[in-house]
């Protein structure tokens, strides 16, 4: 399978918007695993309020990147659309819903906003964010690849 | 595992918790040993937010056939709490939510703004007015400010000459004697109170012993179950017995979440207290309840409710509190939010309310019946409840709006009983009617309502 890159549809001064957001989700998300890991350890409650801003501000900039692949998608013509671009883009759409389901179960009181089902909320999460990224990086870079050739 | 049978396992106990078979029967979860369902968790807690509309003019509570409700006094600024005098003034504590509580997480925020909704939109008056019935109608005509700028005020007790206030974060002492209407000098504090920044459940609900040796006050917890952290509850969840005259203060009884209403039961001279118990664990769970107090006990809070009904959400877990708390006397409801408690030791009303406890019940937020929102009588024989409870003040709801919501009660020295509402800015007055065999003088008709 031909897996082309995909042209960026918003950019500021060459660099695509799409690019700039997206470690924000992906570091938020692991964040959040990782004070939720931290919390099921300790038990110290400032650990799932980490858990609980992470997600939520992961979730807003999740968003806004999410937004800014859609343009990055669909300002390329159909048929320039390459497979993997669909699949990255349902996968972080899962990603997207998996948190913020995850910020609703993180909204409870005490442990139980976090063990067990916050925290398999957030290692699943985070285990999608690898495929989901890694499809991305190949869309990106084979893209920057292209055009130095 | 694949990992969509992972996401499901993650899943499974919210999807379950809606189906959880059929709830028990209100009255199932009222009295000494109420139904005590399965706890659930929630993606979504169910949530019903009332809108204030207030009384419009002529329009007051529902009393039963035999009684009258009016209002003392009206267009107050959010009173929660009464205190009758022997001359037969009222004191009212306006007051309101010191609201500073800090935000810790994106939740804060949210609920802030949802559960301040069902607030009257009067700014309380953080302050202790005088009403006075110069007259003798029933009905306040004159109204001064008694102390002012108080730091969120709730408990109010008088003692010989003196009157003490519980604010959220000390109890003050005035030089006062029934028939004055102003008060000399700035007071002086008693002891403080644990407030701090967080300050969650911040009414101070205060009475005196009989014997007026000793003053109760009660201190509400600092979060719903902990999720602050268990070091911002130190000193809180628990009733103090305070000495007036040094301050000196110890911890009556604990694990009491939010304790209000304290009054003395005038027949075993017991401390009664009515209790706020957690949210978010059921619609039907934990029913608020009301007990006598018995000193040096724990009542759970927070590591379990009703005895050793554990609440897993309280990590680490105790099992040698859960062990040791004991079971309150009386459940009222789940979420009824009891906020006011009186004993009627006088003789105005029929035989059946002699004795028996009035209770203010602030009405539910987190729930989607609405529960609460009224006056509701326990029956007592011989100091201890002995029936199931019956709605006494009622419709302060109509439908999702309340005109009102009931707090303090308490009776004055005619024997009626008065209602601080926070929300309708009213102080009611409940009396019973003239009985038929003794027709002397007063000769109002059956179930009147009247209101300047």
């Amino acid at each position: 399978m031909a897996t082309a890159g995909l042209k960026p549809g918003a950019a500021i001064l060459g660099v695509p918007v799409h690019a700039m957001l997206v470690p924000f989700p992906i570091v938020c998300f692991t964040g959040a695993m990782i004070t939720d890991i931290i919390y099921a350890n300790t038990a110290i409650i400032q650990y799932s309020n980490f858990s609980s801003w992470l997600l939520a501000f992961g979730l807003f900039m999740g968003a806004l990147a999410a937004l800014f692949g859609l343009i990055d998608l669909f300002r390329n013509r159909a048929a320039d659309r390459p497979t993997i671009a669909w699949v990255h883009m349902i996968g972080n759409f899962a990603v997207l819903v998996l948190a913020l389901v995850n910020s609703f179960v993180h909204a409870r009181d005490g442990w139980t906003s976090v063990v067990p089902t916050g925290l398999t909320l957030s290692v699943i999460t985070v285990l999608l964010l690898v495929v989901t990224g890694f499809l991305g990086h190949s869309l990106s870079y084979r893209h920057v690849a292209r055009n130095a050739r | 595992m694949t990992r969509s049978s992972l996401w499901l396992a993650a899943i499974a106990p919210v999807a379950l918790a809606d189906c959880h078979g059929t709830p028990p029967a209100p009255d199932q979860q009222q009295g000494a040993n109420p139904a005590l369902p399965n706890a659930e968790q929630y993606l979504f807690p169910p949530m019903k937010i009332t809108t204030p509309i207030g009384w419009k003019n002529g329009e007051t509570p529902t009393v039963p056939s035999g009684f009258t409700i009016t209002a003392f006094a009206a267009d107050l600024n959010g009173p929660r709490n009464i205190l009758p005098l022997s001359n037969g003034d009222v004191l009212a504590v306006e007051a309101g939510d010191p609201n500073a509580e800090p935000v810790t997480r994106p939740k804060d925020i949210i609920y802030g703004l949802v559960i301040g909704k069902a607030h009257s939109p009067v700014k309380p008056g953080n302050r202790v007015v005088l009403l006075r019935d110069v007259d003798g109608d029933g009905q306040s005509d004159q109204r001064t400010i008694l102390i002012d700028k108080l730091n969120s005020p709730f408990g109010i007790a008088l003692v010989g000459n003196a009157l003490y206030v519980a604010e959220t974060d000390k109890i003050m002492r005035y030089a006062f004697t029934p028939g004055q209407t102003s008060i000399a000098g700035p007071g002086t504090v008693v002891t403080l109170l644990p407030a701090g920044e967080i300050n969650h459940h911040w009414t101070k609900s205060l009475t005196a012993s009989p014997d007026g040796s000793k003053l109760y006050v009660g201190i509400g917890s600092n979060s719903n179950i902990a999720e602050r952290g268990i070091d911002a509850e130190l000193d809180r969840a628990q009733i103090w017995e305070v000495d007036p005259a040094t301050g000196a203060h110890r911890p009556y009884a604990t694990g009491l979440r939010n304790p209000n209403g304290l009054t003395f039961e005038p027949i075993t001279r017991k401390l009664w207290t009515v209790v706020n118990e957690r949210d978010e664990i059921g619609q039907n769970l934990v029913p608020d309840y009301m007990t006598s107090v018995t000193p040096g006990a724990f009542y759970g809070w927070p590591w379990s409710y009703y005895g050793n009904h554990v609440d897993i959400r309280v990590m680490p877990r105790q099992a040698n509190m859960v062990a040791k708390a004991i079971p309150p006397d009386f459940a009222l409801g789940p979420h009824v939010a009891a906020l006011g408690l009186a004993f009627n030791s006088g003789s105005a009303f029929p035989a059946h309310y002699a004795g028996g406890a009035f209770i203010g019940e602030h009405g539910s937020w987190n729930r989607d019946v609405l529960n609460g929102y009224q006056i509701a009588f326990v029956p007592f024989a011989g100091g201890k409840p002995a029936g199931k409870i019956e709605p006494f003040v009622t419709g302060f709801l109509i439908k999702e709006n309340t005109r009102g919501r009931p707090v303090g009660v308490a009776f004055d020295r005619a024997g009626a009983l008065l209602i601080a509402d926070d929300v309708g800015n009213v102080v009611w007055r409940v009396t019973a009617n003239a009985q038929p065999s003794s027709a002397a003088g007063a000769a109002s008709p059956a179930s009147t309502s009247t209101r300047p």
